[in-house]
């Protein structure tokens, strides 16, 4: 028979009945078997050793008070800082991003799904992002199922929350091995526009509209975004780490998500199109970008801003992604839809290092 | 459909629903806490601090799942190996208490020749400890604190045929540590 496993030999130092009879007999006629028992004891008994501590005594009552006392806390584990009100530029962009897509995904028949299969880039400039309304400018948005991030202790409960399997990477061994998981189901969201509100919102900033098109004054946009989850290598603060404040920059992030899914109502595809890219802050070369993409109902446009990023087309898991170079050296990332699951990693590595994890995602 | 789910919850909230969680919640820490502060205690070597990560990760927990989930235990005693092992990677400040304390009980609880081989300093096994990759170092410290193979296998939601394998590298990862920060 085979020599016993390192797994068998530890386990019987602490159990020693555990070994079936044919492993005893081979045991105790093996002395490789029993000499590696004698190292892998003696490490065990030192680490025992190494790791002992004094029993403690706990008031378990007056413990169970000063949780009860604790301030109340979000019901989210995690604060993501696009929630917070202090972060009104990332809002800002994150809407000026929302409308590009919503640019490219409304551009799909009324009532049919947007599903992607692939992505692509679609080039913006800063002052394309500055010109362009909020969403919040053009109607009104509500959750029906909010987000719920949180922040969770495995990869496996990550699996459980989210009901996706977490990606496994193969990081490099700069890269720090204290890993957190988040994990969020789907969640749904709807858009309804509101023609009033997009003219007042105009006026106000000196602007005037293009007259909605018939149909369009409260129809409504419903996305569902995710289930996500997001594997973060790198420490999230040494404090509690369930509050946003203390975050710190992760090194690497790696996340999944099932691609975004968006339906239309009330209004024709090409009205919506046509209106939405004759609006005053879509520039004629960012429309033109937007037209550019092949296939909107299968495609998700990632918006790059160019000043700062050099979107490259990239292959990875075999299918075509969009890598971005930070042109500042301080980080890389790279996104890419596969079995209707949108990938991406990022992180503060050089391009070659994300695109190695990228493909090595298990 | 969403009104009728808010109306159902407040009602039911409103009929004893959080007399019934928070009944459970109080079963769930008087059984656990004990454990609980166990587990960040060896990894601190410091009760005090160990019961502060032993409240926060009840607060968090409380937060986030029912105290009737099946995975209440294991989801605790993973997420105070996670905080404990957090807190000795980002301080320092603990040297003298775990210094004093390490030479008040070695005389008792420790072979002194084992004890020299690894490292006379509490505080550089703890921190060689939180160096250990999170699942290595967390199966460590579980096991330490008296957990049965099959608890630290649902803790670290692995099977239990690979917890003497896990235990058996860890072992010697950290042996390897101690002697490593040593020499530096």
């Amino acid at each position: 028979m085979a020599h016993l496993t390192d797994g068998t030999l530890r386990r019987k130092f602490d159990e020693p009945d555990s070994l079936t009879e044919s492993e005893n007999r081979h045991y105790s006629a093996c002395a490789e078997c029993q000499s590696r028992y004698a190292t892998l004891a003696d490490d065990a008994r030192v680490v025992a050793g190494a790791l002992a501590v004094p029993a403690i005594n706990v008031d378990v009552a007056s413990a169970l008070s000063r949780v009860r006392s604790a301030p109340a806390q979000p019901r989210f584990g995690i604060r993501l800082p696009i929630y917070r009100p202090t972060s009104r530029p990332v809002m800002g962009m994150l809407a000026a991003a929302t409308v590009v897509f919503a640019l490219v995904v409304t551009a799909v028949a009324q009532g049919v799904f947007f599903q992607p299969q692939t992505v692509q880039v679609v080039p913006v400039s800063v002052a394309d992002l500055q010109s362009l309304s909020g969403l919040g400018d053009f109607g009104t948005f509500a959750w029906t199922t909010k987000p719920t991030p949180q922040l969770v202790a495995s990869a496996t409960e990550a699996a459980t929350v989210s009901g996706l399997h977490v990606p496994a990477a193969t990081v490099p061994s700069t890269v720090t091995a204290n890993t957190s998981y988040a994990a969020m189901p789907a969640a749904v969201g709807k858009f309804t526009f509101d023609a009033a509100k997009a003219q007042a919102a105009a006026a106000k900033a000196g602007k005037t509209l293009p007259k909605m098109p018939a149909g369009m004054d409260g129809s409504t946009l419903t996305v569902t975004v995710g289930p996500a989850v997001i594997e973060i290598y790198g420490n999230l603060g040494a404090g509690a780490g369930t509050d946003a404040s203390q975050l710190t920059l992760p090194q690497l992030v790696v996340g999944a998500s099932s691609a975004p899914v968006v339906t239309s109502s009330g209004v024709s595809t090409q009205e919506f199109e046509n209106y939405m890219l004759s609006l005053p802050g879509v520039s004629p070369k960012l429309a033109a970008a937007i037209r550019a993409v092949k296939d909107p109902s299968t495609t998700l446009p990632i918006p790059i801003p160019i000043e700062y990023a050099t979107p490259t087309n990239v292959t990875v898991q075999d299918v075509t992604g969009v890598a971005v170079g930070d042109n500042t050296g301080l980080g890389a990332g790279v996104i890419w839809i596969k079995g209707g699951t949108v990938y991406g990693v990022a992180g503060t590595l050089k391009q070659d290092a994300i695109l190695e994890i990228a493909n090595g995602l298990k | 459909m969403g009104a009728n789910f808010e109306v159902a919850s407040t009602a039911g909230r409103r009929n004893g629903a959080v007399t019934s969680n928070e009944e459970s919640f109080e079963a769930l820490f008087s059984a656990e806490y004990g454990r609980v502060t166990g587990i960040a205690n060896r990894v601190l070597a410091d009760p005090y601090e160990a019961e502060d990560v032993a409240q926060e990760v009840f607060v968090d927990f409380n937060r986030l799942h029912s105290a009737t989930a099946p995975y209440a235990a294991a989801w605790l005693y993973r997420a105070a190996a996670h905080k404990a092992l957090n807190r000795v990677r980002g301080r320092r400040r603990r040297e003298k208490r775990e210094l004093s304390q390490a030479a008040d009980e070695s005389s008792h609880t420790m072979d002194p020749q084992q004890m020299l081989e690894v490292n006379e300093d509490r505080r550089s096994v703890r921190q060689a400890l939180a160096r250990l990759a999170p699942k290595p170092a967390t199966v460590l410290v579980l096991r330490a604190s008296g957990l049965s193979y099959a608890e630290v296998a649902q803790a670290l939601g692995v099977g239990i045929g690979q917890i003497g394998t896990l235990l058996r590298r860890a072992e010697a990862a950290l042996r390897k540590e101690v002697i490593h920060g040593a020499s530096n």
